[in-house]
């Protein structure tokens, strides 16, 4: 299979399933044509909507990286929702406590560090489930963002209560401890160039050196791997460790880059949306830069129809379009693999005439 | 002369990969048995399962006793008298002999008792002894096929085809085999032999088919051929035995592999390894035979270090192998050919460069700085891909690309590079063509030459007769005794292969 053709079905899955929910706006009676026309010159036009395309990509390409890397290891990383929210409360906590105390650039290395250790810790423990007791990943990190999302909940309630007491969030964090904008007249911050280098980052990993042969050994086929003296339990950690300190990075660009502060219910979805993207982006950690970029925008454009004046859209266009974008792209994945079949077929009766 | 029960004509049939079957066109005759003879791969099993139902053709029409007949599953090759014993056999291990049968032929409610005073007059008629109220995986492979012979006769099937029948039997089973097929086909009934073997084929066959690459290279009757010219046909060209040199005094030179007294006993269960004792020596072959699944496959896990030993001790030049972790044992010049090389050996998803990393992944030759050497990878792989002719583009081909017998070169080229002292096969050649067990054959008595330790496990006695110095025969867990090339005959061998003792007399 050409890489060129996965990146047709891609498209193609993408401009149908766009094709799709744009029928869909034909039953609340309104006109696809000019909403998606209007929408797309106000992302167009203004630089703060285009750039908010990048700033939605940011955490999205965590959180894929977090499935994608274990998905190399044959394992289903579900939980990058509560990896995720160890990195937030990680990263909100630090910057309160450091605050105004050290200077900028030191407190982003320490929050980034802590970011990514809080959500590698909640991600070794899950491999460490499947690598000691044989747990079921799948079901042990699903259920860990319920956990992770619940100690969130009580921190938010308790000692991280804001102090007004108002509602369950934190106080916002100092000025300094922002992460820097790096386009002027959009919020686009230094997280998505920090996502990018982990992007990149993972790809040498698993593909330059030898852990990353192993990680990879280990996902096709545990068994030969394990004869040739790697030892899978151990890659289990590994994996999950670091697509766990993946997704709690994206606590760091969300709390230090837009948010801010952390409050409940955060971002409640990036997780799940991880998942997809990675999917679309056949798990291949480059891939998930762009195919990110893809559903930042969906999203822009779904909330920018949703404020479009007069025309009422409902602001659930945003998940009724990314879904229904999502089902093509996986879709595609079993027509493609049809399509393929017959090529190859026709090809070898062909070559035997 | 006999009419046809099946004619099969112009059948092509393609994979996503492969052709396997290209203008096939074979009869079968009332009352006769027809081998079809063929390597591995040759396209034998399709044609048949085309037959049963079990794949669909492509092009070509399918007569069952004159009449035009379209068959889409095993149901409808059934309802035209069609059997097939697969060469896994298709039966359900946590039912009795009597359930297999009936299943899937009987409705409503099932009187068990009557059905299996039916299954045992059944038996009866053909000599047949088996229990008909035991569950089916507490019994030996022998009377599992019976088991699956019968669910054949209580069809009435006319048409048995039989997928090598002979593959999981002792010899002394075959020949009750041998015996059931002349019985059967003398009623009128007709058997499809699908075989590689060409002594059975003598012994059972009227016609011969014989199939190269998935084409009919050739239809002769046996009265007018002999067992050479078919291994010329089925191969295409001669083979030239492998030469080994003779007497030499092992027991003398430095001994690499030393087994004292090892048993594994698995919990709650009977020993798969019993109490076995035996070293290898420099530059000797020590050969096991036997019937596989008598423990051979445990014994390679337990030396290659993925299962710990129940008691005993394994000594690697001396030194107690006891705690040793795989990358150890790999890193101490262990080179290990395990018999699935899907399963165990290759990464069919990666390419070969990375399949020549697999076992050498903590090896500081292939890092740099971190890095993987990449090139240098390559150029090694590359000179394994010369060495040992293996048919492929280059380093950056996906092993999946390969065919069977050049993903084992490729497995070959690198475990006797790793393995300095030692070389453990277990079946190096189950499933390969001719060629590339020639070529197999011919490394491993170059590794005798080297000096190398070699313990060779197999099922093929002719491999384990033309390479061997000793031989020790496999029987459930134990070893029946060790004796020298030579010493043993096919049929002595074939008694011990079966648990009789006096065989070596």
């Amino acid at each position: 299979m050409k890489k060129s053709n996965v990146l047709i079905y891609n498209i193609a899955a993408v401009i149908i399933g766009l094709i799709i929910s744009a029928a869909m706006l034909l039953f609340m009676h309104i006109n696809p044509i000019t909403v998606i026309g209007e929408a797309g010159r106000k992302i167009l036009t203004d630089k703060y909507t285009t750039g908010e395309i990048l700033v939605k990509a940011t955490p999205l390409i965590f959180t894929s990286l977090a499935f994608a890397f274990t998905y190399q290891a044959n394992l289903f990383n579900i939980g990058a929702q509560g990896q995720f929210y160890a990195g937030s409360i990680t990263a909100v906590s630090l910057s309160l406590a450091l605050g105004d105390k050290v200077p900028t650039w030191i407190l982003l290395i320490v929050v980034g560090l802590g970011a990514f250790a809080s959500g590698a810790l909640v991600g070794a423990l899950i491999g460490l489930a499947k690598a000691k007791f044989n747990a079921n990943e799948f079901l042990v990190s699903m259920m860990s963002t319920y956990v992770v999302n619940a100690f969130m909940d009580y921190l938010l309630r308790t000692v991280l209560k804001e102090t007004k007491a108002e509602y369950l969030q934190t106080d916002p964090i100092k000025k300094s401890a922002y992460l820097p904008k790096i386009v002027n007249g959009t919020r686009i911050h230094l997280g998505l160039v920090l996502a990018i280098l982990a992007a990149v980052g993972c790809y040498i990993l698993l593909y330059k050196t030898p852990l990353g042969f192993r990680i990879r050994a280990v996902g096709h086929n545990p068994n030969a791997a394990r004869l040739g003296g790697i030892k899978p339990a151990k890659i289990y950690v590994i994996a999950f460790l670091i697509a766990g300190g993946m997704a709690g990075l994206a606590g760091l660009t969300e709390i230090n880059g837009v948010q801010h502060m952390l409050l409940q219910n955060f971002n409640s979805s990036i997780g799940s949306f991880g998942i997809g993207i990675a999917i679309l982006a056949n798990g291949s950690p480059i891939g998930c830069i762009f195919a990110s970029i893809l559903f930042g925008f969906l999203n822009v454009m779904g909330t920018t129809m949703g404020r479009l004046p007069g025309l009422k859209i409902p602001a659930s266009i945003i998940d009724l379009i990314e879904g229904i974008v999502m089902a093509c792209v996986i879709m595609s994945y079993y027509v493609r693999s049809w399509a393929d079949n017959r090529a190859q077929k026709r090809n070898i009766r062909k070559a035997g005439e | 002369m006999a009419a046809a029960v099946v004619e099969m004509k112009h059948i092509t049939k393609c994979f996503a990969k492969v052709v396997a079957n290209k203008d096939v066109s074979l009869t079968v005759n009332e009352g006769e048995v027809v081998a079809l003879l063929g390597e591995n791969g040759a396209g034998k099993s399709t044609i048949m399962k085309i037959l049963y139902g079990l794949y669909s053709l492509d092009e070509g029409q399918i007569f069952i006793r004159g009449k035009e007949t379209t068959i889409k599953s095993p149901a409808d090759a059934m309802f035209n008298g069609i059997a097939m014993i697969q060469q896994h056999f298709s039966l359900v291990p946590v039912h009795t002999a009597t359930e297999n049968i009936i299943l899937g032929n009987v409705k409503g409610r099932i009187d068990l008792k009557k059905q299996n005073r039916i299954i045992k007059k059944l038996a009866e008629q053909y000599g047949f002894d088996i229990p008909v109220d035991v569950k089916v995986g507490e019994l030996a492979v022998g009377v599992q096929q019976k088991i699956e012979i019968l669910k054949a006769l209580y069809i009435n099937a006319s048409i048995l085809i039989m997928d090598e029948p002979t593959a999981v039997l002792t010899p002394q089973e075959s020949d009750l085999l041998m015996m059931f097929i002349k019985e059967y086909t003398a009623k009128g009934n007709s058997v499809v032999f699908i075989t590689h073997k060409l002594k059975e084929v003598m012994e059972v066959a009227d016609r011969v088919v014989v199939m190269r690459n998935g084409v009919v290279v050739n239809t002769v009757n046996k009265s007018e051929t002999n067992e050479h010219e078919l291994a010329q046909m089925m191969i295409g060209h001669d083979i030239i035995p492998a030469e080994r040199d003779t007497k030499l005094d092992y027991e003398s030179l430095p001994a690499v592999l030393e087994f004292k007294n090892v048993t594994l006993q698995p919990k709650d269960s009977v020993p798969v390894i019993d109490n076995v004792s035996f070293s290898v020596h420099e530059g000797e072959i020590f050969g096991i035979a036997g019937v596989s699944g008598n423990g051979q496959d445990e014994l390679c896990d337990v030396l290659s270090g993925i299962r710990p030993m129940t008691s005993g001790e394994i000594l690697f030049r001396g030194k107690s192998m006891r705690g040793m972790s795989i990358r150890e044992r790999i890193e101490q010049g262990m080179g290990y050919v395990p018999v699935d090389r899907y399963r165990d050996a290759m990464e069919m998803d990666m390419t070969l460069s990375e399949n020549i990393l697999l076992k050498a992944s903590f090896a500081p030759k292939w890092v740099n700085k971190g890095f993987i050497r990449k090139k240098a990878l390559d150029a090694y792989t590359q000179e394994i891909i010369k060495k040992h002719a293996v048919k492929a583009t280059g380093p950056d081909d996906l092993a999946r690309s390969l065919s069977g017998g050049n993903q084992q070169k490729v497995v070959l080229g690198r475990e006797v590079d790793l393995g300095t002292s030692l070389m453990v096969f277990n079946q190096p050649t189950r499933g390969l063509d001719m060629g590339a067990v020639d070529r197999i054959h011919k490394v491993i008595l170059d590794e005798k030459e080297n000096k190398k330790a070699i313990l060779l496990i197999s099922t093929d006695l002719t491999e384990i007769f033309g390479l061997c110095d000793r031989i020790a025969v496999m029987y459930k867990g134990k070893f029946m005794g060790i004796y020298n090339n030579g010493e043993l005959s096919t049929a002595q061998i074939g008694l011990l292969m079966a648990g009789i003792e006096e065989g070596a007399a």
